[in-house]
């Protein structure tokens, strides 16, 4: 399938550090692109770049097979930006900032387009309210409305759901997926349970690099050739060194009064459950749990985005 | 688009109460600027024989005097006006929106900037009744009224210019106030300067950059070539460092 984003070794400096550092991912026309990465990791500063509001130190971003720059003012009526931010006028009512949203990308028939956005994004009850009383839901509502009324064919989401209620996020996930048949969405997040969810390609980002691009399926399934086991020892009992096994990852511990339980991802072609199991055994360990397990996101995410052992 | 951009301004301008405590403060300090100067003229006329009297020009005392001030007054006014106009869209992350949209940097300097002039307008639209005032009284020497106008005018384009350039470098509306106001009295003080300096050459080029020199020109009506060229080209540099301290996007 075409892509519509390419981002070809794309670094941003800022003095004695680097936010980006040579990161290239691609975004298929048509997909839900989810870019994950933990806090400062480099998504909002990736995202910027990409939506022309910040230049590269290097690289090139390609949208629409155009190179975007500050200036490339035609390619500003192609992207919608909800940041985490949204640029909202407190002063304005909603209808109002809208119609003047409208008005800057030069929309041709302002009304239509105002009102489709405020009944796709049920913002009708609020479309008088000035933008500084509304609740966060609705504001966000607001911000996500801004990057729709001119009907760009792709949108950029950072962090959309950051800070709802879960009966807003619930519904702002409903509302990305409707709007995935008719638009390329790339969606930003740490919560890697709504990206599952919703999106079909991912990237995860980390300490400004890309430590993993592509279709979700195909990620998973290249994790899959991995191994993730549970290991439960007994009370108080730390899981010794595993090195010998090659390179793994504790991604998760869990304590309780009876166990001790360890989730470990494995890179591994081989299968080392017996061997694992003799060795916690001669070394005096409980070993109350022993399941293998397949990787999740965020096993893969917690893997991809701490340091390897 | 410009006109989209100034109405958006404007509104702004008018949905808060800067715009009608800045109009009101004008006019209150105006007014009193205007009274003094009416009453120290009249005073002095008194005072001074018939014969004598007639040497004392009410243009010279009252009406130059009075758009002097004005020019003073713009050295706290517009600086609180320009402040706000990239500081606050700093702030709040708002330049996004039109940095997202297919808009070109100079077209928002030149909205911000009509906008700000058309406040200044107001302004001064309200200064209009001390010549009513004076007309009543039945003085009919107008002879340089339209000059000053277009002389503080002038000034306060350029002034508008440097406050928006100043509030293009900075987040912090005190600091952009604050680099205003130094801004304009640097301008005041290259004319102190050139005043000062006894070689020629340099004293005359110190009075041609200076503000000063022209303003006094433009109100007194003996408006040059190089006084139009001189605001002219003031304005546009400082449009061009403002579009460039834009277009640096250091604040995303």
């Amino acid at each position: 399938m075409e892509n519509i984003l390419v981002v070809d070794n794309v670094s941003k400096e800022y003095p004695g550090r680097f936010a980006v550092k040579d990161a290239s991912f691609r975004v298929k026309k048509g997909s839900i692109h989810g870019f994950l990465g933990p806090n400062g990791a480099g998504k909002s500063t990736t995202i910027k770049m990409i939506s022309g509001l910040l230049r590269p130190s290097n690289g090139r971003i390609e949208l629409f097979n155009e190179v975007v720059d500050t200036t490339s003012l035609h390619l500003k009526n192609h992207i919608g930006l909800l940041s985490d931010n949204p640029p909202l006028y407190e002063d304005m009512s909603v209808e109002k900032y809208l119609r003047f949203v409208a008005k800057l990308h030069k929309v041709k028939n302002i009304k239509s387009a105002v009102e489709n956005v405020l009944e796709s994004l049920t913002l009708i009850p609020v479309r008088h309210r000035l933008i500084g009383n509304l609740s966060r839901g609705y504001r966000q509502r607001v911000g996500l409305a801004q990057a729709m009324v001119y009907d760009p064919p792709f949108l950029i989401l950072d962090e959309p759901t950051n800070g709802l209620d879960p009966h807003t996020v619930v519904e702002f996930r409903e509302l990305i997926k409707k709007l995935s048949g008719t638009k390329t969405i790339l969606f930003s997040s740490h919560i890697l349970s709504e990206v599952d969810q919703i999106c079909d390609e991912i990237t995860i980002i980390h300490q400004g690099k890309i430590r993993a691009s592509g279709d979700l399926q195909d990620i998973h399934r290249k994790f899959h050739q991995g191994l993730v086991l549970k290991v439960g020892l007994g009370p108080g009992e730390e899981l010794p060194d595993l090195s010998r096994f090659g390179k793994h990852h504790v991604t998760g511990h869990d304590v309780s009064p009876r166990e001790q339980i360890y989730n470990v991802i494995f890179e591994l072609d081989t299968d080392i459950r017996s061997e694992l199991s003799k060795f916690l055994i001669s070394e005096k360990k409980q070993l109350l749990t022993f399941q293998t397990d397949f990787p999740e996101l965020e096993d893969i995410f917690l893997h991809m985005t701490e340091t390897r052992k | 688009m410009i006109i989209t951009l100034w109405k958006k301004e404007m509104d702004s301008y008018f949905s808060s109460p800067l715009a009608y405590v800045l109009i009101g403060l004008f006019s209150l300090i105006s007014g009193i600027i205007f009274f003094n100067l009416l009453v120290t003229y009249t005073d002095g006329i008194q005072a001074l024989p018939q014969n004598y009297s007639q040497n004392i020009s009410f243009i010279e005392e009252v009406v130059i005097k009075l758009f002097a001030n004005i020019n003073f007054l713009f050295l706290i006014f517009i600086p609180l006006m320009t402040m706000r106009l990239f500081s606050e869209e700093k702030r709040l992350e708002t330049m996004d929106l039109y940095w997202m949209s297919p808009i070109q940097d100079w077209q928002i300097f030149l909205a911000k900037a009509l906008a700000a002039l058309s406040l200044i307008a107001c302004m001064l639209l309200m200064t209009l009744i001390f010549p009513l005032v004076i007309w009543g009284a039945g003085i009919k020497d107008f002879s340089i009224l339209g000059t000053g106008y277009l002389s503080v005018f002038l000034n306060a384009t350029a002034y508008v210019s440097l406050g928006l350039f100043c509030s293009s470098l900075s987040g912090n509306q005190i600091i952009a106030a604050l680099l205003s106001i130094l801004g304009i009295m640097f301008l005041w003080m290259i004319t102190w300067g050139g005043h000062l300096n006894s070689n020629y050459m340099v004293a005359e080029i110190f009075t041609y950059l200076g503000i000063t020199s022209h303003f006094e020109r433009v109100l007194k009506g003996l408006i040059g070539t190089h006084d139009m060229i001189y605001y002219a080209s003031f304005i546009l540099i400082f449009g061009i460092l403002t579009v460039k301290s834009l277009g640096r996007r250091n604040w995303a």
